[in-house]
């Protein structure tokens, strides 16, 4: 029974994480027509990032408690990253998917390196810092309070960007550049600000998703990649084009990779890439999904 | 309006240039002078070239995927790693030592193992079909490092020596790899060209240019799109484990990251930067990307990181690659548009 | 004027839907269509927007399983059948959207077609361009169609009307007994309209083709070239007439197109 909860608790945190990376995929999609593939490797900058931040607070002597905004913060600042990746895919928005693919899988290449070359080949912890927040009972299971404040966060960023899409005016706005990009720009609607913003929001929600996710793992070098196949089978589950697909998706998809990991802890690797293949099987068409491939 | 080409290595030309059809020409072309090589060269030089032909090899294959067949696999890599690991299990495992039955071998295991990912893979296509090879790439990837009983894990696995035509090299491994064996592989690498010529040239290849082109209305003229998709698919990946061998037989080690993403990602670098619009673009690709990778060892670091942003602009300002550059200043000269 | 006729004696049903419907949950989009088309007929099929032609038309080439009822070509059932098997069969279809292969030659537009026919696909080592039998059946279509001169040129660089006509000869490259045309002249200019019209009959002629199916908005050609107009609307059957009682019937007219104008009053 316990393990039971271990999983479903693990697994919901997984997802929490999992579903702000797919939320950043689904926004940009929705609105460029862009798949982008670099979003591991926005997962892994946030991670990585934060990393360093943190210790750098702490030894400018940051009380430990205050790790999670510093740690927030820094998943946002370095989210900007996407502006100027922004501006490179713009040469390739009206051209064939071709393009965009290579393009987004040519940054993901390129972030690899540098990841290697800032952070070394060696996976890179926090420490134990996230204990800071002590631990809580839930159904017989002690977890990490840390883990339940970002399941918490990510509620909450869904929520937050529900309505700012459904309420307020920019949401709206960004919801016709969407629908009709011509027709927007038609009625006076700067669609490249418009570009560039949803990008970068999207971007943020991956750094911060790699941020909040390695204090209580660890930032490596695989990072990226795995996380490109977990978003795309969360795409494959869910559909794609849907935040609530996301939101789906990434609950099955953080679940299953839990249970996975619980049958057979040494494929923790191996088990993302089965979980990849069994959606494929089980589910391809996904539940809510605009888009087919 | 009519539906855009998804073959991004083409500009709109009226006519078909006639450097087009050179194509095989310009690659044997390359490879007669390749064997000129070891009279002017220093063998280090000439062993360089060595995984130059075993990925001009795989890009062949890829090649049929990718700009014949409108396919962007981000895993081949996989058949690289089967075929390494089939000559190591063979000639270390097994004291198989005939070159021609690695070959075979690698082919046909390679071959079976396409079968089944192809089989679930090309029933998508684009962003779906890039993330399925690249999730069965790292499948592959995770399985060699796992199971380091059978695999010898991230040491990989030894290669021995092979017998070529039967015959046993029993000098130095330098003047193997500088003399018969890389003879062997020019043959080779030649005669596989060749047969991929023929095949880009039938029938057939024009039915998976049809579905690269407008897969729907292919249907509709009696392209059978997922059993000519597979097709591609297992041949691609006969060429990659052949390539696979020879990588593997130079540098005598079977080696995990023979299957890692990144390694996909230099395959797909190789065929954007040579073109993947022409015949031997993507050998072009490889000669280009094993030149420089050299010439560059000394800041390792920064030619990778270099590689990716060169493919980013390679994708906005030249897809069609170098020699797809190539042939377009050569018809423009000629008058031809 | 007299419709161009193929000349052929009335037989057996070439293809035939029996009391076709098709629903989506709830909405029915075609109910109880029955219609044959016989050796030797050129039959229009119209309708409003929304009438269900594009449904029948999915139906009838085995693309869309009918819900109910029945679909038989040579007195075979395709319901479901799928595009490939359905030219293999003998039936072919070209598209209202113009429908091409962007960088393919026109040679090769109609090689690709050809080569499934001539069934040239098991062997991926033997030749295209030696390929005699082959290149001559491409030729021969190119020709019946006008096409010769346009042979190596890349498709995407056609005029609008020529690469309908490529789209229609690709058709015809299959030697269909059937073949069906969506809306073959929409989006080209009213005077290449005839052109790919007569065209078409002609080279229908010449290729051996027992029946045209089309579906058609424009009345004119309807009235000039069909001998058989079936008229659905909401999904069912209007009509199933001869463009002469089809035409002199207004209810028939104004259900399909909408009234026609009244006659102008003079201006005073």
């Amino acid at each position: 029974m316990t393990e039971l909860v271990d999983v479903v608790l693990g697994g919901t945190f997984h997802a929490a994480v999992l579903f702000l990376v797919a939320a950043g995929l689904q926004l940009v999609f929705g609105v460029q027509k862009i798949v982008n593939l670099a979003c591991g490797s926005f997962y892994a900058l946030g991670a990585y990032f934060g990393i360093t931040a943190v210790g750098m607070a702490l030894k400018l002597g940051m009380p430990a408690p205050l790790f999670f905004p510093v740690l927030t913060l820094a998943g946002l600042a370095i989210g900007l990253v996407g502006l100027p990746i922004e501006r490179v895919l713009r040469t390739i928005y009206r051209r064939d998917e071709s393009y965009q693919l290579l393009i987004t899988f040519g940054f993901l290449l390129m972030f690899q390196y540098v990841f290697r070359f800032l952070w070394g080949a060696t996976p890179r912890s926090m420490d134990n810092v996230y204990m800071a927040y002590g631990t809580t009972q839930i159904w017989g299971v002690r977890v990490p309070t840390y883990n339940l404040l970002v399941i918490a966060a990510s509620l909450g960023i869904a929520v937050a960007l529900g309505l700012l899409l459904e309420r307020t005016r920019t949401g709206r706005i960004v919801r016709a550049t969407a629908e009709n990009r011509d027709m927007a720009e038609g009625l006076g609607v700067n669609a490249s600000k418009i570009f560039a913003l949803v990008f970068t929001v999207g971007c943020m929600l991956g750094t911060v998703g790699g941020a909040l996710v390695v204090p209580s793992s660890a930032a490596s070098l695989d990072m990226a990649v795995e996380l490109v196949v977990e978003a795309f089978a969360v795409v494959v589950i869910g559909g794609l084009g849907s935040m609530r697909g996301a939101l789906v998706g990434a609950l099955i998809v953080g679940l299953m990779r839990a249970a996975a990991i619980s049958l057979m802890p040494e494929m923790e690797m191996l088990s993302v890439y089965l979980v990849v293949v069994a959606a494929l099987i089980l589910k391809p068409a996904g539940l809510f999904g605009k888009a087919t491939a | 309006m009519s539906i855009p080409s998804i073959d991004i290595s083409s500009p709109v030309r009226a006519q078909r240039s006639v450097l087009r059809v050179n194509g095989l020409w310009v690659l044997l072309g390359l490879l007669a002078i390749m064997a000129l090589l070891p009279m002017v060269a220093s063998p280090y030089a000439i062993i360089l070239m060595l995984p130059f032909m075993g990925y001009g090899i795989a890009l062949l294959g890829f090649n049929l995927l990718f700009g014949t067949t409108g396919l962007l696999s981000f895993g081949h890599a996989l058949f690289l790693g089967t075929g390494a690991y089939t000559a190591a299990v063979l000639t270390f495992k097994f004291g198989v030592l005939s070159f021609e039955l690695l070959l075979i071998t690698a082919a046909l295991i390679s071959g079976l193992i396409s079968l089944a990912v192809g089989a679930l893979c090309v029933r998508y296509t684009r962003i779906f079909f890039g993330m399925l090879t690249l999730a069965f790439g790292m499948l592959f990837h995770s399985f060699l490092y796992k199971f380091y009983n059978i695999t010898g894990g991230d040491q990989g696995m030894r290669v021995l020596r092979p017998l070529l035509l039967g015959m046993e090299w029993r000098g130095g491994k330098t003047a193997f790899l500088t003399g018969p064996f890389y003879y062997y592989a020019l043959a080779l690498f030649a005669l596989l060209s060749l047969a991929m010529w023929r095949i880009t040239a039938s029938p057939f290849g024009l039915h998976l240019r049809a579905i690269r082109e407008n897969a729907g209305k292919a249907a509709y003229v009696g392209v059978q799109i997922f059993r000519m998709r597979l097709a591609a698919f297992v041949i691609s990946a006969v060429y990659g484990g052949i390539g696979g061998v020879i990588l593997a037989v130079t540098t005598g080690l079977a080696d995990p990251e023979l299957a890692y993403w990144t390694h996909s990602g230099n395959l797909v670098f190789m065929a954007v930067l040579g073109g993947s619009g022409t015949f031997a673009g993507p050998a072009i690709g490889a000669l280009a990307f094993v030149l420089l990778q050299d010439f560059v060892m000394s800041i390792t670091q920064y030619w990778r990181f270099v590689m990716g942003a060169v493919l980013v602009l390679l994708v906005v300002f030249m897809p069609q690659g170098l020699s797809g550059a190539a042939e377009f200043l050569v018809n423009r000269r000629k008058g031809g548009r | 004027m007299q419709p161009d006729r193929i000349a052929s004696p009335v037989g057996t049903p070439l293809f035939e839907t029996i009391s076709v419907s098709k629903a989506y949950g709830a909405y029915m989009a075609l109910s109880n269509v029955s219609f044959s088309v016989s050796d030797g007929e050129f039959v229009s099929i119209v309708g409003p927007n929304g009438a269900g032609k594009t449904t029948l038309v999915n139906v009838v080439t085995g693309l869309l399983r009918p819900t109910v009822g029945e679909v038989r070509f040579l007195g075979r059932d395709i319901a479901g059948v799928g595009p490939v098997e359905l030219a293999r069969r003998g039936m072919s279809r070209a598209f209202q959207l113009v429908n091409i292969f962007p960088a393919l030659t026109v040679r090769e537009t109609l090689a690709v077609a050809v080569a499934s026919r001539l069934r040239r696909i098991s062997n991926p080592f033997r030749s295209l361009k030696r390929d005699d039998a082959l290149q001559a059946d491409v030729e021969r279509v190119a020709d019946v169609l006008g096409l010769r001169a346009r042979l190596d040129s890349i498709s995407s660089t056609l005029s609008q009307g020529e690469k309908k006509l490529v789209d229609i000869a690709s058709a015809f490259a299959l030697n269909p007994t059937v073949i069906l045309l969506d809306e073959p002249t929409s989006g080209v200019s009213t005077g290449d309209k005839h052109s790919i019209m007569e065209v078409l009959v002609v080279a229908a002629r010449a290729a051996g083709v027992r029946a045209i199916v089309q579906v058609e908005h424009d009345m004119d050609l309807v009235e000039r070239y069909s001998h058989r107009i079936v008229a659905l609307q909401e999904g069912s059957l209007l009509a199933d007439m001869p463009p002469d009682a089809f035409f002199a019937d207004p209810a028939m007219i104004s259900a399909v197109v909408g009234a026609r104008p009244q006659t102008r009053r003079r201006a005073p």
